[in-house]
């Protein structure tokens, strides 16, 4: 048995033994917040997406203008983010 | 009769694909040939069935992407989206794997130029989202290889729970995202030079987690998750991580049920 076989048996031993004191499935589900990804019920089409359709029908057309939408939203909250496009986007890419 | 039916199947065709550009894209009015309205009249109806198809598919990506979404604004967002519903229609008739391409769309998309960190931001939240609907499977029982011959324990193979999703950035990507929850407080800065980050992203218990891991941890998991053995995982660990800890991280893996099975 070479000293690598032994160190990894080692671990995993070790890491078995604590995992056995500790199993601690439930510990997580309170552990840190999830942000809900649900996106059963998502195939609609009568909300949000259906009266934008019919209210606003101008502005969804964006035509040319897109390409010169600059990104604004909380990366301006976010210190280092602002740095990149501080002020405005000066040159929009064509 | 023959010939009538080959010629309307060919209508059909040609009518269905006059009808998908016109949907998709901007349309060129070639679907007033097959209605027999007027080309202003038929384009103007048609704008209703587009501003229906791209709007809700513009949601789908919002309510997948609401980090991204938070990032760039929400008109960004959405010219950004119809630009990508363009170039990428689904392709399965299910829109819970709809925006898989979003992260790489956004990668070469110029307008997300200024936001290098965009893209992969846009990966760990759809890593998220498969992670979400990916199957279920009983987490392996530690218990189980108390009983293995230390000789064996370097050759054992795990097998990894459906769920599990690795995602590596230069950016402190799982920092961004945590940063842009809406039920974080305080405003937080997030120094982008902080160097790389690399998440597991994991669902013990049916709640999608993210944790970052060690250089040597992530080194350990993508091998393992490479069907490699725990002896070469193991090696390539140290070899990113001088000071890494099986143990330990064997010890955190096992608790986070990330594998299904041992062998």
């Amino acid at each position: 048995m070479t000293a690598k076989t032994l160190s990894v048996a080692a671990a995993l031993a070790g890491a078995i033994s604590v995992a056995g004191m500790a199993l601690s499935l439930p510990a997580y589900a309170d552990n840190e917040k999830c942000y809900g990804v649900a996106k059963a019920g998502e195939n609609d089409c009568a909300n949000e997406a259906g009266s934008h359709s019919c209210a606003g029908q101008s502005t969804v057309d964006y035509d040319g203008g897109e390409w010169q939408l600059v990104p604004a939203g909380s990366c301006e909250e976010m210190g280092g983010s602002l740095e990149p496009f501080e002020g405005v986007n000066p040159t929009p890419p064509a | 009769m023959r010939c009538v039916r080959t010629l309307r199947s060919a209508m059909l065709r040609d009518f269905q694909r006059a009808f998908r550009r016109d949907l998709l894209g901007d349309g060129d009015g070639d679907l007033a040939a097959f209605t027999g309205m007027a080309p202003d009249q038929a384009a103007r109806r048609m704008r209703i069935y587009r501003n229906n198809v791209q709007g809700s598919l513009a949601g789908v990506l919002a309510s997948a992407f609401p980090v991204v979404e938070r990032l760039v604004g929400k008109a960004f967002f959405r010219a950004a989206a119809r630009a990508f519903v363009e170039r990428h229609p689904p392709t399965v008739p299910q829109l819970s794997v709809y925006g898989a391409d979003l992260p790489g769309f956004l990668a070469g998309f110029p307008p997300a130029r200024t936001l290098p960190y965009l893209a992969d931001v846009a990966r760990l939240e759809w890593a998220r989202i498969e992670a979400y609907f990916a199957g279920d499977a009983a987490p392996l029982d530690p218990a189980g290889l108390s009983s293995i011959d230390p000789a064996d324990a370097a050759g054992l193979t795990f097998r990894l729970h459906p769920a599990v999703r690795l995602v590596a950035s230069p950016f402190p990507v799982q920092r961004i995202w945590q940063a842009n929850q809406p039920d974080h407080g305080t405003v937080s800065k997030v120094d982008l030079q902080a160097g790389v980050e690399r998440v597991l992203v994991f669902r013990p218990a049916m709640t999608v987690l993210a944790h970052v891991l060690s250089a040597g941890d992530f080194a350990l998991v993508q091998g393992i998750a490479a069907g490699a053995t725990l002896g070469s995982a193991a090696a390539a660990a140290i070899e990113a991580e001088p000071g890494f800890s099986l143990q330990q991280a064997l010890a955190d893996h096992f608790s986070r049920a990330i594998f299904t099975d041992a062998a």
